[in-house]
């Protein structure tokens, strides 16, 4: 029972990570159509900046505040260099391919700039010892800590796309971009300001996985996008509360075979879970269908 | 600039240096020829990820996953079962092939970046397969002892290969393929690939399955793909998972973007230059990382054509040069005579009995029954949103009628899918040009013939004389039809470049390439100029003489007059006069329709 | 024409182009040696640290005069980047140049195991510094006739997990085990099984792995934990080492760790922080006090030339462990092949072969050396130690556990 509520506890901590992600991705989709390619990448810079400050006698808040700014401007230079100039090629391949190559740049550059050897990372919230005790099995801290901070993030950006003006902004570009502007909505700025934003998501979701690994090097952010993009499509491309459900239940699955089948079953169930749902049902839980006028 | 590549393209340069190359074999350094080998597979990587990517338009993103595959099954295949190389590589490629096309029936069903994630877990999936299969690949430890010509362990058929001589077989191998390739994608099956690209609804119209087309373009990259890995594990001896991961696939697809996308001369420059770059360049293996991400970034703003677009190159998707034009053969003829007794009747061409068709509650069609006569040319007009275009949208296979028949020569086609009616000799027009916009005009206008061709895939590599003769009489066709249609000196113009009206004049006559039986034209005279229009006219009445019934869409009622005497008026989703023009003038109903009601004024 | 007349200018020109011509003639004289390693790239901890022992070596060869009278010159150094296909690539590369005597192999099991069977074709003496796959000496398994060129100057897996297994046999009833998926973590396993058991221990009670890099072990501590484990023996790098010892704290398990040489490295050390203290780990023992005459000589010589870098280690007044096994093998390796080449006084390969077969205790950095026909590799089990991290007052050291 103890291991049944262990696999599930550790589910739920990297599931929510998932949602975090997968509302990263869901924000520059909402705005622009496009899905970052190359986000896992940004996860990993915020967590190799945070822990490289703070190894270099950084205060670990304000380590963790400068890496959530530079994640959003990297986002901000994706949007300048590789989406913008991309949107005028007809399908996705144009920027699929740019943003996967920002991705592979900041992957190399991070190796260059810090090596490529593991770099410890600090415990920003308690410490790994510290566990509970539920049920008879001991449940760390950080696993509960990550869960709850991801699923209030989710929950703030669901808040404030609902209520705020800039979330109305995000709504209404994603829906029909050109009578936005007609309307006076200033088209340019919500965009900018949804991949800033994605930028700081990613960030943050960095920060809290490297926190319940410990290490952090260049190569960890594509295996969490592949599963975070799982996560959002299982949800439903263009849904926020898709992409908490789609990750939550990712993750729960994905512990639950590795506990009880094997690791490498584990790898192999996002990926089936991937081509079923496009399969049988594309649009995920929470989407909508495309519909394509003749 | 493009003649100089001509020239270098040319096959009979090609064919001299790859004899100087396979004689040098001998003679230079054993890394050296292990370098060439390593081009050569690299040439075929790049030449299928284009045929997937470039030429069809479906990404791949995990494209290592089927070298992966041909990889380990000729090792296996060769250390297990003692096959012979020619055997064992052929074998593996075909299990690529398969598992391309196991591929095909999820990646078939998506598009865009769906697709694209759906190529990534592809690839990761038989990266992660290779590393813990173990008792089939070994595992993360890979297959050792793989017979290589490099350690001296290769024998084919008693007789060792040393590096040269498998660089020689290498070599000839990548000539066949490529040769028989290139005959496949200036065939009609290229053109079909390119169509799906384009617009997979357009190629429906053209009556090619974009479901079976994909299949076909993923099993035959998978099994080129699956051909490189082959001869790669018996290059190299050892196979280990690290070698077919994410990085493996971004190479090749930066070998392919970077050459140029849809180009196959293209594929051969990229092969090159990043099979030497990373040997002679230190600083890019240092960076390659960086490198590679860069050149992703930028490559389709700097270089959108690739390579082969810097040097103005540009793949031919007609045999049109290949045969040196269309030879002596008789006076082309552009369309089949049908029904020439036009006395007898032979029952309506097309009767649509009674149909309607409904989007979520919206009723677009509502109980319309009609007849279209061979010979006969019958506009159809009505105010917007009447549903002309549903109609022919229904007739043409993109909708299922909620109810109703379409009775085709007495045969109900209602609901059956758009490229099998196609393929039955019901043609149609956009109400944009749906051109594929890179290719000439003559290309284009040749699409048109699809359904026509007989000879098979085979028959079209090898460009057997049954395939030559067949290509010959359907570019005589389309010379024909450029003839009527004023476009002969457009021939070789890239279409997307011509003005709207030529564009216009091009798909008209790509439909009339299809020799149909039923040709429906939605909106043909839109924005044509004078001239253009009367081009219009002498196409479709060339139409009707030979047989066609003929369905016009438009607004124009100049233009309708000089070429209908038969018009049917719609008014929401319903037929509300079939007659003559004059009559249709002068009923009140469709003047209501167009016009609203009149008020009565009460003084 | 003019200039040539004048006797003068005819002697300077002479001279000239004697000196010109004198070191041309001086380089055909010299011992080339080629290597490729991973000097760039992900894994260049390994790489770089072989290659500034190995020039160290060639330098202090040198200056004693060279081999037999002639100059060591590293011919080829070239980079792979721990890429198969690229240390495929390299070493074609240094095996067409038939100038080439020796060569040393590249920093992992995977090149290695990629090059292989090209080198053993070509016959040239073959130095493996690093890759502890014993399959690359012995093809057809420990114990069998080695391959005749290759030498072997790792830690092989195979005696780290019997150094491994004889301690744990004695100490714990109920291991768990657990190891990474690649080659190196699967035929560990196999290893220290067969020692364990060969040295009165029960086979472990449980047994699990894990992807390299991966981020989360839960499902396999949690496992381990479930069969009542009370040690748990973990053979992978470092990095993902200290991933284990994290989980092992977050799911409060209180057996000891006992892992493979990667534990007693820096990677582990940052990846762990404060709970490395009480993590064993078996190693070359060399650079443990009291250092051998010959392990210090070698550590005196590296800081001069290149100071306490970061293969030095944190601590000035000491060399860390593990320049065993990044640094000091690929010195052994170098000294054991010119070694060879001075006592054959030959360039033929047989004869460099035959004298290195014939070495017997010749000291080194990281052991003493004793080949033989039928022995290629030159760590032993006598040359491995378990150490433990201890608490000193305010630091963490790495301390010798008696067996």
């Amino acid at each position: 029972m103890d291991f049944l509520i262990q696999m599930i506890a550790s589910g739920l901590s990297v599931g929510a990570v998932y949602a975090l992600v997968g509302l990263g991705l869901n924000l520059t989709f909402w705005t622009t159509r496009v899905l970052n390619f190359g986000q896992g990448s940004v996860l990993m810079a915020g967590a190799m900046i945070t822990a490289v400050l703070v190894a270099r006698g950084c205060n670990v808040f304000l380590a963790v505040a400068l890496s959530l700014v530079v994640s959003a401007l990297i986002l901000w230079v994706i949007e300048f260099v590789g989406v913008r100039p991309m949107l005028r090629i007809r399908g996705s391949m144009g920027w699929v391919v740019s943003t996967l190559g920002a991705g592979i740049f900041l992957q190399g550059s991070a190796s260059w700039l810090f090596g490529t050897q593991a770099v410890a990372f600090p415990d920003v919230l308690f410490k790994s010892s510290d566990t509970i005790e539920l049920l008879g099995a001991y449940i760390s801290v950080q696993y509960i800590a990550v869960f709850v901070i991801s699923v209030v993030i989710v929950g703030l950006m669901e808040l404030f796309l609902r209520r705020s003006t800039w979330g109305y902004g995000v709504r209404a570009v994603a829906h029909d971009r050109e009578l936005a502007a007609l309307m006076g909505i200033p088209v340019r700025r919500v965009v900018v300001g949804s991949f800033l934003v994605s930028g700081l998501l990613a960030g943050a979701a960095g920060v809290l996985v490297a926190q319940v690994s410990g290490t952090v090097d260049p190569n960890f952010g594509l295996h969490l996008l592949i599963l975070s993009f799982v996560a959002t499509v299982v949800g439903g491309m263009g849904s926020a509360v898709g992409s908490l459900v789609g990750g939550l239940t990712l993750g729960v699955i994905e512990k639950l075979v590795g506990g009880y089948v094997s690791p490498a079953a584990a790898e192999m169930v996002a990926f089936v879970l991937l081509v079923a749902v496009l399969t049988i049902r594309p649009q995920g839980l929470f989407g909508k269908a495309d519909t394509v006028k003749v | 600039m493009s003649k100089l590549v001509d020239l270098i393209t040319n096959t009979w340069t090609l064919a001299v240096l790859c004899v100087v190359l396979a004689l040098a074999a001998g003679f230079v350094e054993t890394g050296t020829v292990q370098m060439w080998s390593f081009v050569a597979i690299n040439i075929l990587l790049a030449q299928s990820i284009n045929l997937l990517t470039g030429i069809t338009g479906q990404i791949s993103l995990g494209h290592a996953g089927f070298f992966a595959i041909g990889a380990y099954a000729s090792a296996l295949l060769m250390k297990g079962a003692g096959l012979p190389l020619p055997v064992s590589v052929v074998v593996a490629a075909a299990i690529s092939a398969g598992a391309g096309y196991l591929l095909s029936i999820p990646a078939g069903r998506v598009r865009e970046f769906y697709l694209a994630m759906m190529s990534l877990a592809f690839g990761l999936i038989v990266y992660e397969l290779a590393r813990e299969w173990r008792g089939l690949t070994g595992g993360v430890m890979g297959v050792r002892g793989v017979p290589s010509a490099q350690i001296g362990t290769l024998s084919l058929f008693g007789w060792v290969l040393d590096s040269a001589w498998y660089f020689r077989i290498l070599l000839l191998s990548l000539i066949g393929t490529m040769i028989a390739f290139r005959n496949f994608v200036k065939s009609h099956y290229g053109r079909a690939f390119y169509a799906v690209h384009v617009s997979e609804i357009a190629a429906g119209t053209l009556g090619v399955s974009q479901a079976a087309t994909k299949r076909a373009a993923y099993a035959l990259s998978g099994g080129i793909a699956g051909l490189a890995g082959g001869f790669y594990a018996h290059l190299v001896g050892y196979l280990t998972p690290e070698s077919f991961g994410l990085m493996r696939s971004v190479e090749i697809l930066v070998m392919s973007i970077v050459g140029g996308l849809g180009s196959l001369t293209g594929q051969v420059l990229g092969a090159i230059v990043f099979t030497y770059l990373p040997q002679r360049l230190q600083a890019f293996s240092d960076y390659q990382f960086m490198a590679y991400g860069l050149i992703l970034i930028f490559v389709f703003t700097l270089l959108p054509n690739g390579l082969a677009g810097l040097l103005k190159t540009r793949t031919r998707y007609s045999k049109f040069d290949q045969l040196g034009g269309i030879g002596k053969a008789s006076p082309a003829v552009a369309l089949t005579q049908r029904h020439s007794d036009k006395a007898a009747s032979h029952g309506p061409l097309i009767r649509v009995e009674q149909v309607t068709m409904e989007f979520s509650g919206l009723r677009a069609l509502s109980g319309v029954s009609l007849d279209l006569q061979p010979s006969c040319i019958t506009a159809l007009v009505g105010p917007n949103g009447s549903g002309k275009s549903t109609l022919v949208n229904v007739i043409s296979g993109l909708y299922k009628p909620t109810s109703g028949r379409i009775l085709f020569k007495g045969k109900d086609i209602g609901g059956q899918p758009s490229h099998r009616i196609a393929a039955a000799g019901i043609t149609r027009t956009f109400q944009d040009p749906r051109n594929v916009p890179s290719f000439t005009v003559r290309e284009n206008i040749l699409m048109g013939a699809n359904r026509l061709y007989v000879h098979g895939p085979l028959a079209a590599a090898l460009n057997t004389p049954h395939a030559k003769a067949e290509e010959r009489e359907m570019l005589g066709r389309v010379e024909a039809l450029m003839a009527t249609a004023g476009l002969t000196h457009h021939a070789e113009d890239i279409i997307g470049d011509l003005p709207y009206g030529i564009q216009r004049l091009a798909e008209v006559a790509r439909a009339l390439a299809s020799d149909p039986e039923l040709l429906l034209l939605d909106e043909p005279a839109a924005g044509l100029s004078e001239h253009e229009a009367e081009r219009l006219v002498q196409l479709i009445r060339m139409a009707a003489d030979h047989g066609v019934a003929v369905l016009v869409i438009d607004h124009h009622m100049d233009f309708l007059a000089r070429l209908v005497n038969d018009v049917v008026v719609f008014e929401a989703g319903e037929v509300i006069y079939r007659g003559d023009m004059d009559g249709m003038r002068s009923n009140q109903a469709v003047i209501e329709a167009y016009l609203g009601k009149e008020e009565v004024s009460h003084a | 024409m003019q200039f040539f007349k004048t006797k003068h200018n005819f002697l300077v020109l002479a001279t000239a182009a004697l000196i010109g011509a004198a070191p041309s003639a001086y380089a055909a004289e010299t011992i080339r040696i080629g290597m490729t390693s991973a000097l760039t790239g992900p894994y260049n901890e390994f790489g770089e640290g072989n290659r500034r022992a190995v020039e160290l070596a060639v330098e202090q060869w040198n200056a004693r005069g060279g081999i037999n009278g002639k100059k060591i010159e590293i011919a080829m150094l070239l980079d792979d980047q721990l890429n198969p296909d690229r240390a495929v690539q390299n070493m074609r590369r240094i095996l067409d140049d038939k100038s080439i005597v020796g060569i040393i192999g590249p920093a992992g099991s995977g090149p290695t195991l990629a090059v292989i069977d090209m080198v053993q074709a070509d016959g040239r003496p073959y130095m493996n510094p690093i890759a502890q796959t014993p399959v690359i000496t012995y093809p057809d398994g420990v114990g069998t006739k080695p391959r005749s060129n290759v030498f072997s100057f790792a830690l092989q897996n195979d005696v780290e997990s019997v150094a491994m297994g004889q301690f744990l046999a004695k100490k714990f009833k109920r291991i768990g085990v657990i190891h990474e998926s690649t080659a190196y973590g699967v035929s560990g396993l196999e290893y220290l099984t067969a020692s364990i058991e060969k040295n009165g221990g029960n086979k472990p009670v449980a047994v699990d792995s894990y992807n390299q890099g991966a981020q989360d072990m839960t499902a396999q501590v949690a496992r381990l934990n479930r069969s009542g484990v009370d040690a748990i023996a973990a053979i992978g790098l470092g990095k993902d080492l200290a991933v284990l010892r994290r989980t092992m704290a977050r799911l409060n398990v209180t057996a000891p760790l006992i892992a493979s040489n990667g534990a007693l490295g820096l990677p582990y050390q940052e990846g762990a922080g404060e709970l490395t203290t009480g993590t064993l780990g078996t190693m070359i023992g060399a650079f443990s006090d009291p250092m051998g005459k010959a392990t210090a000589a070698f550590a005196e010589a590296y800081k001069s030339k290149y100071g306490t870098d970061r293969w030095w280690g944190a601590d000035p007044t000491r060399p860390q462990l593990f320049m065993a096994i990044s640094v000091a093998n690929g010195y052994d390796a170098a000294n054991v092949l010119f070694e060879g080449i001075r006592r054959a006084n030959s360039t033929d390969p047989k004869a460099i072969i035959s004298a290195i077969e014939s070495i017997r205790d010749l000291e080194g950095a990281n052991t003493t050396y004793s080949f033989s026909p039928e022995r290629h590799h030159g760590i032993e089990t006598e040359a491995v130690k378990v150490f433990e991290y201890a608490r000193e007052g305010d630091a963490v050291r790495l301390r010798p556990v008696a067996n």
